[in-house]
């Protein structure tokens, strides 16, 4: 018996490895003998692959990772087409990946030692950028000898990819804040465009007040649970949830008092009304629910999708702080730079074409601007004359160099590796302001919050 | 009196099924709306989804992803459905205590999260020159403890008797596997190959990580390109979710009274 049961164990291991080997030989032959359509799919990979390495060697390719085909991709292409008036062998190959996937694919491959399979250039959110830089080191290339002329942008924009004085990023996208009215629901109450102009958020909610008593719209909305309105505030008066060592300040930060007492007023009052989701916040704009908003300005491109409210839109600088004493009207939120990865052999290739287009072309700027709204951070750009048009869609107004001279005032704000935990706290912090909660007692909780994250 | 009561079970079941649906019904009906409407929360269905696939097809490559996702699902599908077959067979078959203790360790894999392995993995299949492959993709998951369990489960019910008769027939151990088994459990590899194929086709993370050219894009992470952005096209992001949707749903409803058997039990 026990012959028997031995011998059926081996013709099992011998049917399973048989199986294995069979299905293993006839899926590797498969694609090239009878699937032309999968070998046809296949062959682009092998042809990156081979590129991939022929960069290893001094070729003129340089594999790219970002998102958004609208804007940072299109962007990457139009930059590809500039450096190719002088470069005409060089040639980019982007990997449309959405942010998330970025992180994800960046945190696996640092963690494991093998960063072979890194592009040579990715886009990198601003507000993520210290901390995946602090975290892992070996992942990125110093960028402050690359002949990158860092003067030419706004002082704030660059800070958020300088770890330890270097810089790591090249920025792009621009997230300067601006304050978006519509003017025919202002005129209803009796106001312009220009009574909003370098306001105090105490002028803003006695008018919003005003607004809403006369045509039922209240002037802001945003997301219940988000911290984006609060982080604007703080940042437009220098401040910030850490300090300069980078531990967590916000039991004695009197700007972060000021600005929660602030947005609770502004709830209470019903000036802002908070709205579940994103998609939400963008329907109260295009919907008219709304009398204006306050954001990075990219949500420009969200407000255009209501094609109907076109020359109903007024642009200009957000309210500031009433007592901080550093209070500016302008901020910033979002936003990203371009990072030249460790994985980069050819970086001579990389950081010339990066100087030569993102840090040095005011004519590319002025390619990507009128198709995919995507604005500067490049300061020169600002003096250029498509820069300068009037946008119809904003009453005919030169939003764009506006925006552009704004991006040039904001205050430096310091992220650091423990942003998005800060953020999360003070969002919930702020929800239980709103409902009646002890300020100094939540802004403990959510300094405890992040000294627990920290490992303190 | 019942029917008062049948007819309070209908209502509930009415009630719950409306629930269950709607979510499919808005996707189908946003995928004919323009964005603005669809953030409108209009509830008709609209003409714009000539115009949505219009603009699907001109900024993602739908078929070289739904070619990707077919490919890989298909042959992790079939490749999986083989090995996980044989091993639960194998253990419940030719049963002994070794093989109990083996089992038992397979189930305690099953409580490991995919997360905490994949660095692991990644470094190895990276090694291996397995990225941007249809082998990278399969590998990981191409024996689960879930299946093989769900394999053994059914061979329990098969009845020794019968293999007995056929090896005093003379019929050997392949064959008493592939053509007696086989065609009993018809209904678990139903089971098993539903299960495997949606698992694998809405597979999202391990191929996110490993697939690192556009040409190897799968229909989920094409999904996730077009949420990616400043501006959502949300009727083009239903449409492409519908799109990645009915794969699965024509699979389902083909098998779906096996289904329903093998997970029960194959054999009556």
């Amino acid at each position: 018996m026990k012959k028997k049961v031995m011998v059926l164990l081996l013709t099992a291991a011998m049917v399973v490895s048989a199986i294995g080997c069979g299905s293993k030989a006839a899926d590797t032959t498969a694609p090239a003998a009878e699937a032309p359509a999968a070998d046809a799919a296949e062959a682009p990979a092998a042809d990156d692959a081979a590129a991939d390495t022929a960069a290893a060697g001094g070729d003129n390719t340089l594999t790219v990772w970002c998102w958004d085909p609208a804007f940072n991709i299109y962007a990457m292409q139009e930059a590809e087409k500039v450096y190719q008036k002088t470069n005409p062998d060089f040639k980019l190959n982007i990997v449309e990946t959405p942010w998330e996937d970025i992180q994800t694919k960046l945190t696996t491959a640092a963690s494991s030692g093998d960063l072979s399979s890194m592009p040579d250039i990715m886009l990198m959110q601003d507000n993520a950028f210290q901390k995946n830089v602090i975290s892992f080191p070996d992942a990125f290339t110093d960028l402050t000898a690359s002949g990158i002329d860092y003067s030419q942008f706004g002082a704030s924009k660059v800070a958020y990819s300088v770890v330890d004085g270097k810089n790591y990023g090249v920025p792009f996208d621009n997230g300067a804040v601006i304050a978006c009215y519509r003017t025919d629901v202002l005129e209803e109450a009796g106001f312009t465009a220009a009574d909003f102009t370098d306001i105090t958020w105490s002028d803003y909610i006695a008018k919003g007040k005003e607004v809403l008593a006369k045509t039922g719209k209240p002037l802001l909305s945003c997301q219940a649970g988000e911290s984006d309105v609060i982080m604007m505030m703080l940042q437009s008066a220098g401040s910030s949830l850490f300090d300069a060592e980078g531990n967590p300040s916000m039991v004695d930060n009197a700007v972060l008092k000021e600005v929660m007492q602030t947005y609770a007023e502004l709830v209470q009052s019903g000036v802002l009304i908070e709205v579940n989701d994103w998609d939400q916040y963008v329907g109260s704009i295009t919907n008219s629910t709304v009398a204006g908003t306050i954001n990075g300005c990219w949500i420009m491109a969200s407000i255009q999708t209501a094609a109907d409210q076109s020359g109903k839109w007024a642009i200009t600088d957000m309210p500031k702080l009433d007592k901080a004493s550093g209070a500016t009207n302008y901020s910033n939120n979002g936003g990203s730079s371009w990072a030249v990865t460790s994985n980069c052999k050819n970086t001579d290739l990389a950081f010339d074409f990066l100087a030569k287009t993102f840090a040095g072309s005011v004519e590319f700027y002025e390619t990507i601007l009128p198709s995919s709204g995507a604005l500067a951070t490049y300061l020169p750009a600002a003096d250029s004359t498509v820069y300068a048009e009037p946008q119809e869609f904003f009453g005919g107004e030169p939003v764009f160099a506006q925006i552009t001279e704004f991006a040039g005032k904001i205050p430096t704000n310091n992220t650091g590796v423990y942003y998005y935990e800060a953020r999360d706290a003070v969002a919930v912090a702020i929800t239980n302001v709103v409902a009646g909660a002890d300020i100094d007692a939540e802004l403990k909780t959510a300094e405890d919050t992040v000294n627990f994250a920290m490992g303190k | 009196m019942i029917k008062i009561r049948s007819a309070c079970r209908y209502l509930f079941l009415i009630i719950a099924s409306l629930i269950s649906v709607f979510p499919l019904i808005w996707m189908a009906i946003s995928a004919t709306n323009t964005s603005v409407d669809v953030v409108a929360g209009r509830m008709i269905p609209g003409t714009y989804l000539v115009q949505n696939f219009k603009n699907l097809l001109a900024s993602q490559d739908v078929a070289g992803a739904m070619i990707n996702s077919f490919k890989y699902s298909v042959t992790l599908t079939i490749l999986s459905l083989i090995v996980c077959s044989l091993a639960g067979y194998g253990f419940e078959i030719f049963h002994d205590r070794g093989k109990d203790t083996v089992m038992s360790i397979l189930l305690l894999a099953m409580m490991v999260p995919f997360a905490s392995t994949m660095i692991p993995l990644f470094q190895m299949f990276s090694k291996a020159q397995l990225l941007n492959t249809t082998m990278g993709f399969i590998l990981p998951t191409i024996s689960t403890p879930f299946l093989i369990m769900l394999f053994r489960q059914s061979a329990r019910s098969f009845p020794h008797d019968i293999i007995e008769a056929a090896r005093i027939d003379g019929l050997s151990e392949v064959g008493i596997f592939f053509r007696m088994f086989f065609p009993t459990m018809r209904s678990t590899y139903a089971a098993a190959m539903t299960i495997t194929f949606m698992n694998a086709w809405n597979s999202y993370l391990w191929p996110k990580v490993i697939m690192q050219d556009n040409a190897s894009i799968t229909m989920p992470m094409l999904v996730a390109n077009l949420k990616e952005g400043y501006v959502t096209d949300y009727g083009m992001l239903m449409l492409a979710v519908l799109m990645c949707t009915i794969p699965t749903i024509i699979i389902f409803f083909l098998l779906q009274k096996s289904f329903a058997e093998g997970i029960t039990g194959a054999v009556k």
